[in-house]
């Protein structure tokens, strides 16, 4: 991952910040200029709510080369108790252990590594309550 | 007064909250031993540590230095802008050049008026990182500054060190402001003993054996400890509770003993037999458990080791602001509990040791 992207990304990974449309005032993320529901620009950031249960999940086996060092790796579709909906690595997990609906919070993490040189990537995983 | 010795301190300054972070995942003595063909029964019998933690593949010193610094901004539940400094102290960092306190500091939303800075002094840069806090808060030059211990140590494989080298982290916020542990005083012993080191571009650490306990380990702590009380006019029953650095669980218990205090006075500190050593988290790791389990009145005492060689002494006093802490749920007792065992296979992929 190249540095301009780690340091322009940060907040909204580190932070697990979305945006909260003034107009039309529905939540979502990540963070963008404008809001995806209305096109409005007059938005806020928003801090999501840190808990939440798993719709959905999947394991990986194949991936990119910086992400093929955690591989097999679960990821999930997971509803934040605030009601937005997040993509993210379960991790301190294995695939049996999990079932739909399941609780879980956010936990930091590396997320890439760019081989034995280059910038490590962190941002938000969750882990089973 | 003496030119190391910063107590006795008359305003209240202290530690306004704390948290902690172990990694979940474990592997036993008996696991290393089968491995090696070592007799796992007298290694535990010498260092009387059964199993130690284990970061996962997707964790370093940075993700377990948010997580012990997110603990401890939920636990005293204050904004993380007034926080005025942010020390990081560990021997393993994920970069050599690039200082995991900016990471910490951006993931607890404390970016952009403070100042920051990695920390090395083998197991006592975090507490090293607590003196210079104090220093900063009771000179009014911050507010509130976040003192990290945090590692994820490294040791070569069939090295004795592979036994205990653990991981962990706990973070300590420094302040004026509804003080939890009330500082005494704080006073340090500073040795040039190669006793451990690693050097520049080594993956692993070398060590002088035996000569890493009696004129390292036993000499400092029992003279940063001693120097303390002394200064204090206090004794070893004055104290309720008393934390040492932990390279296993047999050097504080034998320190303890040489210097007075009781087996019931260290017993809560000791996570090392579950956890192994968290080197520069240890004795943190001890205090943030003691804290949680104290009450208001109580006096703890607690000296950190970090080869090379130094031990750091403090003396603090509970007050009544700790009832509301102590009821955050991710707690020492919590981490230590939550755990999963692996075996060496999965241990030396994690370790990064086995690659592909």
């Amino acid at each position: 991952m190249e540095p301009p992207k780690i340091w322009r990304e940060r907040r909204g990974k580190y932070l697990v910040l979305g945006i909260l449309c003034q107009d039309c005032k529905k939540k979502s993320f990540p963070i963008t200029q404008y809001c995806p529901h209305c096109s409005s620009e007059n938005i806020a950031e928003l801090k999501l709510a840190q808990t939440g249960k798993i719709l959905h999940f999947t394991r990986v086996s194949q991936t990119a080369e910086e992400l093929m060092f955690y591989a097999p790796y679960i990821i999930g579709l997971v509803e934040l108790d605030d009601g937005i909906k997040v993509t993210g690595q379960i991790t301190d997990t294995k695939l049996e252990d999990l079932t739909e609906g399941m609780k879980v919070r956010m936990v930091f993490r590396t997320l890439s590594k760019n081989g034995e040189e280059g910038l490590i990537g962190y941002g938000f995983k969750f882990v089973l309550i | 007064m003496n030119k190391h010795f910063q107590g006795i301190i008359m305003s209240k300054l202290g530690i306004v909250s704390y948290g902690s972070y172990i990694p979940k995942y474990r592997i036993s003595i008996e696991e290393i031993a089968k491995v090696w063909d070592d007799d796992p029964n007298e290694i535990i019998s010498q260092l009387q540590v059964f199993s130690k933690s284990v970061p996962g593949p997707d964790e370093d010193v940075a993700t377990m230095s948010v997580e012990a610094a997110r603990n401890t901004i939920s636990r005293w539940k204050g904004n993380p802008q007034d926080i005025g400094a942010i020390y990081v102290g560990s021997e393993s960092h994920p970069y050599a050049v690039k200082p995991t306190a900016t990471i910490v500091a951006a993931a607890i939303d404390a970016e952009k008026e403070l100042t920051a800075a990695d920390l090395e002094f083998a197991c006592k840069a975090g507490t090293a990182g607590m003196q210079m806090c104090f220093g900063l808060v009771k000179s009014e030059m911050i507010k509130f500054g976040l003192a990290i211990g945090s590692d994820d140590s490294q040791a070569k494989p069939r090295d004795p060190l592979e036994y205990t080298a653990g991981a962990g982290s706990a973070a300590f916020l420094i302040g004026k402001e509804r003080v939890v542990a009330e500082l005494e005083g704080t006073y340090s012993i500073t040795t040039d003993t190669p006793d451990f080191w690693r050097r520049e571009g080594a993956v692993f650490p070398s060590h002088g054996n035996r000569f890493t306990g009696q004129p390292a380990y036993f000499q400092h702590t029992v003279d940063a400890s001693k120097g303390l009380m002394e200064k204090l006019g206090t004794k070893p029953s004055d104290y309720n509770h008393v934390t040492f650095h932990q390279p296993n669980t047999k050097f504080p218990l034998t320190v303890a003993k040489m210097l007075g205090f009781t087996a019931e006075q260290i017993d809560n500190s000791l996570i090392c037999k579950n956890i192994g050593n968290a080197y520069s988290a240890s004795s943190m790791l001890g205090l943030a458990h003691i804290l949680n389990n104290s009450n208001s009145g109580d006096r703890i005492f607690m000296t950190s080791y970090g080869s090379g060689a130094g031990s750091d002494a403090f003396s603090f006093s509970i007050t009544d602001e700790i009832e509301e802490l102590k009821s955050y749920p991710l707690t020492v007792e919590y981490y230590v509990n939550n755990k999963e065992e692996i075996n060496y296979g999965k241990y030396s992929r994690y370790k990064g040791i086995l690659r592909c």
